[in-house]
Formats: C-alpha cells, structure tokens, sequence
C-alpha cells in the first residue's frame, strides 16, 4: 500500500508528483476551466461550505460572545425586569424612576375600549367593560384582572382577559420587545418624564441576547484550572501516542511480520476488532471489564487483589482505563500503516543481512526501525490532532472522573457549550475552547503538510490494491 | 392616557381571535411533554398529563366542543441531555410545549425567553392551583412573575444504620433521640464522622463503608455549605453570596473524612446502581439522598424494613456557624415558548388540572415525593403512605430551596468543582476555595457577594 | 517469509497477553449472549436465550426494530451521500482543469484532520438555520459533510491510478467527458467506491454523538442511543448480559460487512479519523 510506502524514507526513489505527463499537456492545451469540473465539485463544495466551513467561521465568532443558554443563540429581545431594575438600582438609578417604570396603571378609557376592539377583543365583553367599568382606574394588574373576570361576558381563557387587560394600561415591566425602537418607543409612553438619555441607557441594559467580549479568553488565561486541562491533554495524547499508537503498534507489526501468515492474519484482526466495534458497544465492554462484578475486578478479588471499579474508582486506575480505551483502538492505526511500511522493505536487504548472521534484533533495529522514520513521524503528527479533540470514548467511559482529574481540554470544551447538570450552557466559552482547538489543529496540519512535502501528496495516489 | 396599537404586544390578536376559534369547533392539538430526570418510577410526571388530557376532552365534550388532545410524552433519565436537548429545541423552535424541570431552570430560560410565564395563562386563585402551599409558588416565582407550576417537592435527609448504631452501643433511647438532637444542632457532622469511623473500627462496615454521601452533583452538596453556615443569597442585597468561610470548612471536612478513611478520595462518580445495592444491603454506616430514593430501596433493591433499619435525620450541622437543613428541589410544569397561543391555552390548563391532588398523589407515592398541598395529604392513598407522612413532619417543615437566579449555577458549578478538587487532594483546601472565589468573581463580578 | 528457523513462540505468547483484554471483552460479549453466570462470578453455569428477548418483546428496551431502521436509513444514507459526492468531485480534482485546485486540494488535507466535532454549536446554528435541527436529514448531512475531505482524498487517489489513455481513447471516439467518466473511469475505480462506501456505512452505523445532540427526538432514535440509554445513569439495575446482546445485534451487520470487504477496508483504515 503506497500510503505507507510513500512515508517509508525511500524517499528518492518518489518522482516527481504532477497530474500525468499527459494530462499536464492537456491541461495547457485547454486552459479554460472545466465547466463540468466545476458542477462536479459544487455538491461537495456546498456541502463542505454549510457543514464545515461555515460551522468553523461561526465558532469563531461565537468565541467572542458571552453566548449562553441564558442569552440564547441568535438575536436577544430587549426586557425591563424587576430584577434589572434592581440591578440598575444598585449602579446609580434614582428611585423615582424605578417606582415610575415599575409602576402598574390601569384605567378603562374610551380610547382603550377602540384600541381593544381593533384588537379583536369580543364586542360582547367590551359592552360590558364599557357599561359597568368605564371611567374606573387599577393600580395592579390583578386587581383590572379581577374585575374584568367579574363581568357576564368574561372571556374563559385567563389569557385572553389579561390580553385585553392590557389595552387599558401601560406597563413595560415584564414585556418582551423584538427591538430597542419598540421598547424605547414604549418606554417614551409609559414614562415621559424620565430623561430620554436615561431611557436609552435602560433600553441598552435591557438586552437579553449575547454581547461581544473578549472575557473568554481572559477567562481561559487567567483560570488556574486551565493549566491543569492542558497538563491533562498532553499527558493523554502524549501517552497514548506513545504506548499504544507508535509503541503497541510498532511492536505488534514487527512481530506479527515474523509469525506464521495464519497467526499473523487472526491477530490484525482482532486488533482491527476495536476499531469497527460500534463505540458505544465499545465502551460498554470496557465498562464490564472494569467495573465493580466486571471481569478485571472479580479477577482481582479471586487473586486476593485490590477489587474496586477501575474506571472510576481511583485516579491511576481511572488515567489506564481512559488511556487503554483510546489506545486498543489507535493501535490499530499504527499496525496497519507500520505493516504496509515493513513489506515495503525490499525482501532482499533482509536476505541479505539474514546472509551476514544477523539475529533477528539486529535485523529490526538496523534494518526495520531506521526505515520506520516517517511512518511513525506519520503516525504521531496525524494521531495528535484526533487524540486532541477527541472526547467521545472518554465522555462514555470515565466522564472525565474522577472528580476532574481525567478531563481533557476537548470534553471540558463539550461539557462547557452542551453538556451542563446545573442548566446554563455557556456556548460563547465552549467555543472559545474549541477554537483554541481548531487554532493549534491549524498550526499542526500546516506543520504536518510542509514536513510531508505538501506537493508530493497532492500529486500522488495514496492507494492502490 | 392614550394607548396606541403599536404598544399592544405582538400577538395579542391573533390570540384574541384564535381563543374565539377555540371555543366554537372542533379542534385536534398535539401537546409534547419531557420531563427531565425522571426514572420508570416517575412516570406520572407525563402519565399525570395524558390523564389531565382525558378529563379535559370529556369537560370540552359536555361544553359542547369537540377537543382531541394527543399526548407525546417523553422520560430522560438525566439531566445533562435533557437540558441540553431542551435548550437547543428552544432556539430551534421545536420545543415540547410542556416541560418538567427543576425550578432553578426558570432564571435561565425565561431570560433567553424560552419559557412563558404559565401565569398568563392560568388563575392561581382557582381550584386546583389555589391549594398549592404558597412557598412552592414563590420557588416557581421569578422576577415577579410566575412561571411554573409546582410538581412535587422532596426533602434530603440524612440515613443513619439501626444495625450498625446498635453494634457501637448505641441505645435505642440514642437512636431515637437523634432525629431531634440532630435538628436543635447538637449532633454535627464531625460527630456523624466519628460514628462512621467507630462502625469500620468495630469491623461492623467495611473500610470507607461508614459514610456515603450521594455519589454525584446535586442540591444535597449544597446543604453541607448550609450546614457550615454558608447563605446562597445575601439577605441584604438579594445578591448570590459565596462564603468562603462556609466553603472552606465544608471542603476541610470532606478532607477529613477521607482522612479518617471512612470515604475514600474518589468516591465521587460511583455508579448509582452500586450505591442503591449497598444502601439495600445494609452496607453503609450513614448516607445521605432524597427522600425519593426510598421508592428505589423498596422496589428496585429489595430494602425490607426501612423502618427497622434505618434512621432519618434532617442534614446535621457542621459547626456552631450553620444549621441542620434540608434542601427541597422541586420540580415544575413549565410551558415552551415555541407553543401557539392555542398549545400554550390547552398546555397550562393540562398542567393545572394534572395538579389535581388526587392526579398528584399518584406520582408522590410511586416516587415518594412530597406532595405540593395540604390536601393533598388527606388523599387516602397519600395518608396511608408512612414514609410520605413522616417524611413531611420531620423534615419538610425545614427545607428550603436553591435561588432562581440565572447566574446561580455559576457558582454552584464553581463550588461543586472545588469541592471535587479538593476531595480527591488535586488540591489542597485553601487553593480549591481560592480557585472557586476566582471563577465565581471573574465570572460575576458585582453580580455576587463575596464573604 | 523469513527462511531461517526460530522460534516464534515466545513472541506469539508476549502477544497473546497484551490482547488478552480485547479477547477477554469479545470472547464474553459472545458468550454472555446466551448464557448466565450466577452473581458475582464470572463463568456461566447455563444456557439461556432469554437476553435475545429483546428482539420480538418490547416491554423491557423498547421496540429494537425501529431504531435499527433509523441506524440503517443513516448509514445507508451516508454511504449514498459519501460516495456519490466524493466520487464526482475527486474526479475533477484529479482530472480536469479547475481554478484553486491545489488550494482545495491542502484545504481538504487539512479538514480531514480538522477538529470538527468541536464545532457542534456553529453546525446547530446551521441546521437550526436551514431548519434541519432535530431531522434525520441534518444529521446525515453534517455526518457526511465531515467524513467529504476524507472520501474526496482517497477516492482521487484511486482516479490518480487510471491510466489516463483509457479516457483518451474515450475522448477520441467522440464521448463526451461526462460519458467517459460514467461509463469508462468509474468501473476502474470500483474498489476504491466499495472501500469508502462501506466505510461511510460503518461510520454512520456506529456514529452516537450527533443524532443525540443534533436529532434527540425519540422517534430519530438509532441503534447507538438506544443501547447507551439502556446503561444511562441512574437507571435500575444493570444487565450486561442484555446490552451485550443487543450489543451484538447492532454489531452483527459490522463483522459481516468487514469479513466481506476486510482487505478493501484495511487499506482504507490507515487513512482513517478515529483515534
């Protein structure tokens, strides 16, 4: 397979990678672009611009939001509540303006009678409000609302009668407004003597939605938790690169190239097993292996071990079973790409060396490992950026347990923007943490495009069979 | 004063005529209910509703209309997802129309305006709501409205082992004395910690088996700050309050619990499942949880003989500074902001009527909850329930609930994290209340009290 | 293939004990399906089918069927997308002539490595948008949105592979490009569509995270969350026997699917995005 072939160090022996002679030849003779070429990509093209791209660019924008479920996503309303208005209190707001806003006035006028009729209001009930009520005033919502429940032709729903309560009064508290003209509109009606500066400054205080900030990225740099999540990170990709991805996969590749075809066919099989295995299916089975009446725990009672829940249970316990559950299934990845790499080796430099009495050590640390370079150089760069924002087999397996010693940055950046006991998520900080992601997933996948010679790749085929 | 149209709330029109519709022909609505935490044993959350559905059709019948309400009703067993899936089904306008939550939700939704206030729709000065205890009104209040209506309510309380007291020479003049020198402050949770270390030492539970506190997040936390003497709100301003005197001896204490090795560092995150079998078993000295969890020991875990085995105590105080307590959270009937007016009208007016005490009463016994009203409580099936009717004279009168504030759960995520820190020793005591003061103060600032 | 004699055994047994834990896991999956073990032992004492009840009596999971039809209709829906997309666009990649192309070329590159399933609150945004939020439809879209840069990758290098005089030959007897790519280039590439068509299957097959986020109602309910549900939190008593057995009926159609097609797909598996 020339996917491994082409990271296998024979490097010289690549040409240089251009669409065919041929086709470089038509290219030239026919330098207008290809219109079925481009209704070729269009479909791909949009759906990686709405599904990708699009998510990318919005994530970004968000990061500088203080977004949450508190202010919603998308464009807030504009709300004058008791609780801002205590809230403006505090900062300097003088009382008399806050009584006035907080103020309910109700009166049943002539005018609020046409205003309820070109509402919709029944003209049944508003015969009755204007014979029996007319002229008369309220100073609380309830009160007009008990009143108007009194008359013959009430309405059934309480909605409606407070609906039509409303025609008879004033009040803004309470009420939610699409836009800042609407409410400043309203506000100018049911205060005018507060100064118009004043009301607009209400009016700004008022918004729901989300505001721009940088404070996410102050937060994050100033939050000593943060240090700790990134401590985690590079501990769980760090480790699980190296023991399983390079480590287990190298190793079991060189064996494996060794041993019968039969026994070597059985065991890529059940290392590829993981890889296929649904993940929830996946992480259900480790949860049997370790947990409490699991395999491992009953295991280790009958042998007089300590027995406890493996995956929860203790935090060196808890980082072996996060690590091993990534690992069993990143090996794979590193023997299927170290395998094709070894049968690349021309068999007759093995021949040969096997000719010179070289022990099989010998033949593996001369022969094998130095061709190794750029697979596992492969291996590394490539696993870092999916072990970095991976977090779904840890969310189902500890949940970053226990107590957050096995959180990493990328399920503490789910867990922030969707995934919250106590209600708010913070959408604005979870993306400012996933861009953090995208920003050093950038960075690596240009490194990782210069070191394997971004212009070869784009030339050349990656598999053949 | 002139009331001009551009000042009527958008709407009011369409649900004016659609309310005239409404009573005249015949009308088919889908209500969609999802009640949020909620096992197999609380499903008279939704079932509540689908009979409040059936009684509602038949009045319309004999009012003369024809009215078919189809209910599509939907459990979660957590509450991450639900929460969650409700938020963004929000802002994707395709919310349930009723939903079931914990009260400290209504800050938050009804700021983004995801939620209605059910006060608009319904009279809470007529049957049934106007039974409803007052004070669980107030916990479904926010910003002077009301947004909910009260689904159950619950007390936590503190499990002590008959068995195991007996074992360390506890008499059963002790034993019964406890409920009432728990509550006037005399017994504290450090002598809790000393009768939990005597049961290992006599070899009575296992190690780390002498106390077990709930095994993941949840208001129960909150009431060790309270019984260290922390307030959630400030009396004064009725601003959040984080104390860090209360705070840091809330999480010494979890230091010197695992100290004295009667729970182990990393406690936290035991399966549920696991804690049940121990509780039924009888494997743990003292542990704290809901007075719910009664209904799983008895059906789910085979628990026989509560009433010989277990005593039950309001949360003891910590120290001189706080107070034995119980924190009730309950649960409310939400309406979605996504229902038309006419979804909205039927909704709330199925929400009151599958408030019924008799409706009610289903839920609080299957579940063991509490139930919402004084009448409720002389619902035969109710009275007969002893673990109901104990439960509400020893501990209920003394429970009190988390703030609606939208910003609380800043700080309760904040505690909660220091107090995982700190347990499994990531950090040490003064760094984890430190590190919470940061995060609380960067992310509030003058929003909150800081003591 | 080595000639001289040595001996392999210490090496097969060093192997066999750092896979014991996935021949442990998979050997019980199996074995657990029909038998019981009394509690708190590890070696069945009987045969039973009982946990296989799921399958015709849905009062204890629910009904197992119409989350199976879900799980399909994704995948199946997914390998259609995957491979009817990346196949056309790759070919104009490799083949014709297009402004930007090693643009889009280092662009695919490096989504294919891209953090994508951190981006879950920009993608609601866009299906809550488009209105796709909570359908099937979204779903299968962003989840072969982001397995495209993977699927356009290596199926240009399959058309890197065709020799380019087969199309000449087409081009010459008058056809137009669209024919000859139809009837003359696709058939050349067929193991490379087979490869990706079975890998986009199973990617959308095992996916869990995004129909629970992104389509959580419960009639869009596929196999994955309808497994995970039965071991959520705070759910009484624990089967693992049961999950175990629904466990393998989802992953049945998995083993048959990779016994099939295992050579095509461990070539396609070095290239792939999971961990």
């Amino acid at each position: 397979m020339s996917l491994s072939a082409d990271l296998s160090g024979t490097k010289g022996a690549v040409h240089a990678h251009r669409p065919t002679g041929t086709a470089m030849a038509q290219d030239r003779g026919r330098p207008r672009v290809s219109r079925l070429g481009l209704i070729l990509v269009a479909p791909a093209l949009f759906l990686l611009s709405c599904f990708f791209l699009a998510p990318v660019v919005l994530t970004g924008v968000f990061a500088f939001t203080n977004m949450s479920t508190s202010t919603g996503i998308g464009a807030g309303e504009y709300v004058i509540s008791p609780n801002l208005l205590d809230d403006l209190a505090d900062a300097g707001l003088s009382e008399e303006v806050v009584t006035a806003i907080s103020a309910e006035t109700y009166e049943i006028t002539p005018d609020g009678i046409e205003a309820a009729r070109a509402g919709g209001v029944s003209a049944d009930f508003l015969r009755d409000i204007e014979g029996l009520l007319l002229g008369d005033g309220f100073d609380t919502a309830r009160g007009i609302e008990t009143a108007l429940r009194g008359l013959p032709s009430a309405p059934r729903s309480p909605r409606s009668l407070k609906l039509t309560a409303e025609f008879f009064g004033h009040s803004v508290l309470n009420q939610r407004f699409d836009s800042a003209q609407e409410l400043t509109e309203a506000l100018s009606l049911a205060v005018p003597d507060v100064d118009a500066g004043i009301r607009s400054e209400i009016v700004g205080a008022s918004y729901t939605g989300a505001i721009y900030t940088t404070e996410n990225f102050t937060y994050l740099a100033t939050q000593p938790s943060t240090m700790r999540l990134v401590a985690n990170t590079v501990i769980y990709v760090g480790a699980t690169l190296s023991i399983f991805n390079v480590g287990l996969g190298l190793f079991l590749a060189i064996t494996l190239f060794y041993m019968p075809k039969r026994v070597s066919s059985f065991y890529s099989t059940l290392w590829l097993l993981p890889r296929i295995t649904p993940l929830v299916l996946y992480t259900i089975m480790w949860k049997w292996f370790t947990w409490e009446d699991g395999f491992l725990p009953l295991l280790a009672e009958q042998l007089g071990l300590p027995a406890f829940n493996y995956m929860k249970g203790s935090v060196i316990t808890a980082w072996m079973t996060m690590i091993s559950v990534n690992g069993f299934v990143g090996a794979s990845f590193g023997l299927i790409l170290f395998s094709g790499a070894i049968r690349a080796i021309p068999t007759q430099q093995l021949w040969a060396s096997e000719v010179d009495g070289a022990t099989r050590w010998q033949q593996i640390r001369r022969i094998i490992l130095p061709q190794m370079r750029w697979p596992i150089l492969f291996v590394v760069s490539y696993q870092t950026l999916s072990l970095l924002s991976s977090y779904e087999s840890i969310w189902l397996t500890t949940n970053g347990g226990p107590g957050k010693t096995t959180t990493v940055w990328a399920l503490e950046a789910f867990k922030t923007a969707l995934s919250s006991y106590t209600g708010n998520l913070e959408y604005g900080l979870g993306a400012a943490m996933a861009l953090v992601l995208v920003v050093v997933g950038l960075a690596l996948s240009i490194i990782y495009l210069m070191a394997f010679k971004f212009g070869e790749l784009v030339g050349r085929p990656r598999i053949e069979f | 004063m002139t009331i001009t149209t551009t000042f009527v709330r958008r709407g009011i029109a369409a649900a004016l005529m659609s309310s005239v519709a409404f009573a005249a022909s015949a009308q088919d609505v889908t209500i969609t209910v999802w009640a949020g935490g909620s096992g197999e044993e609380s499903n008279y959350r939704t079932e509540a509703i689908v009979m409040a559905a059936d009684i509602m059709e038949r009045e319309a019948a004999i009012r003369g209309d024809e009215l078919n309400i189809t209910i599509d009703a939907q459990l979660w067993s957590g509450w991450e997802d639900f929460k969650q899936a409700f938020s963004l089904a929000s802002e994707a306008g395709n919310a349930p129309q009723i939903v079931v939550t914990g009260h400290e939700d209504i800050g938050t939704w009804s700021n983004a305006g995801l939620i209605v206030p059910i006060e608009d729709y319904v009279y809470f000065d007529s049957w049934p709501l106007n039974s409803i205890y007052p004070n669980l009104i107030d916990v479904a209040t926010y910003n002077g409205q009301i947004w909910g209506v009260p689904q159950d309510a619950e007390a936590r309380v503190f499990y002590w082992s008959i068995p195991a007291l007996k074992a360390i020479g506890w008499t059963d003049a002790e034993i019964d004395s406890l409920p009432q020198r728990v509550q006037d402050g005399e017994f504290t949770l450090y002598d809790m910690l000393d009768v939990a270390a005597a049961m290992q030492d006599a070899g009575i539970v296992g190690p780390e088996m002498g106390f077990a506190p709930r095994v993941s997040n949840g208001p129960d936390y909150l009431q060790y700050y309270q019984a260290f003497g922390g307030e959630m709100l400030d009396a004064e301003t009725g601003k959040l309050l984080l104390d860090t005197q209360a705070l840091t001896d809330w999480y010494q204490f979890f230091a010197d619990a695992t100290e004295m090795e009667v729970v182990s560092e990393t406690y936290l995150g035991t399966e549920w499942d696991v804690w049940h079998q121990n509780v039924a078993a009888g494997n743990y000295g003292t542990w704290h949880g809901g007075t719910w969890h009664y209904a799983q020991w008895e059906n789910g875990f085979g628990l026989e003989d509560f009433f010989g085995t277990v005593q039950y105590t309001l949360f003891p105080a910590g120290n001189a500074n706080g107070r034995a307590n119980s924190i009730t959270h309950p649960l409310v009937y939400l309406v979605g902001s996504g229902a038309t007016e006419d979804e909205a009208m039927i909704a709330a007016e199925l929400i009151a009527t599958a408030s019924e005490p008799r409706i009610n009463a289903l839920h609080a016994v299957k579940s063991a909850h509490l139930g919402i009203s004084e009448v409720e409580s002389t619902v035969p099936l109710y009275a007969e329930n002893r673990w109901l009717t104990a439960a509400s004279e020893r501990l209920a009168p003394h429970a009190n609930a988390i703030p609606n504030d939208p910003d609380f759960g800043i700080v309760w995520d904040a505690m909660f994290e220091g107090l995982e820190a700190s347990w499994t020793g990531v950090m040490s005591v003064e760094d984890a209340v430190a590190e919470a003061e940061a995060t609380v103060t960067q992310a509030l600032g003058d929003n909150v009290v800081v003591r | 293939m080595m000639t001289r004699n040595f001996s392999t055994i210490p090496f097969i047994i060093v192997i066999t004990l750092i896979s014991m834990p996935l021949m442990v896991m998979y050997g019980f999956l199996i074995l657990d399906t029909f038998t019981d073990a009394p509690a708190g032992e590890l070696w069945p004492d009987r045969f039973t089918l009982k946990h296989w009840r799921f399958l015709y009596d849905f009062s204890e999971v629910g009904n197992v069927w119409v989350a199976t039809f879900n799980s399909l209709t994704l995948a199946v829906s997914m390998a259609v997308i995957v491979l009817s997309v990346s196949s056309t666009a790759a070919y104009a990649i490799s083949r014709l002539h297009l402004p930007f192309r090693r643009f889009f070329l280092a662009g695919i590159l490096v989504m294919h490595a891209f953090p994508a399933v951190t981006l879950l609150i920009g993608t609601f945004f866009v299906l809550n948008f488009s209105g796709l939020y909570n359908t099937m439809i979204g779903v299968i879209l962003v989840k072969a949105s982001l397995l495209l840069p993977f699927g356009i990758w290596i199926m240009k290098g399959f058309y890197d592979t065709v020799p380019w005089e087969i199309e000449m030959a087409g081009v010459q007897d008058g056809a137009s490009r669209f024919t000859v790519w139809r009837r003359l280039i696709l058939p050349q590439v067929k193991p490379g569509l087979v490869a990706l068509g079975v890998f986009a299957f199973l990617d959308g097959w095992g996916e869990y995270l995004l129909p629970s986020i992104l389509a959580p109602g419960s009639d869009m309910q596929v196999l994955s969350i309808f497994l995970n549900d039965l071991i959520a939190a705070e759910r009484v008593g624990y089967d693992f026997n049961l999950f175990k057995s629904v466990g393998v009926f989802y992953t049945l159609p998995v083993v048959v699917l990779f016994v099939i097609f295992q050579n095509r797909l461990m070539n396609i598996f070095g290239g792939g995005t999971k961990g």
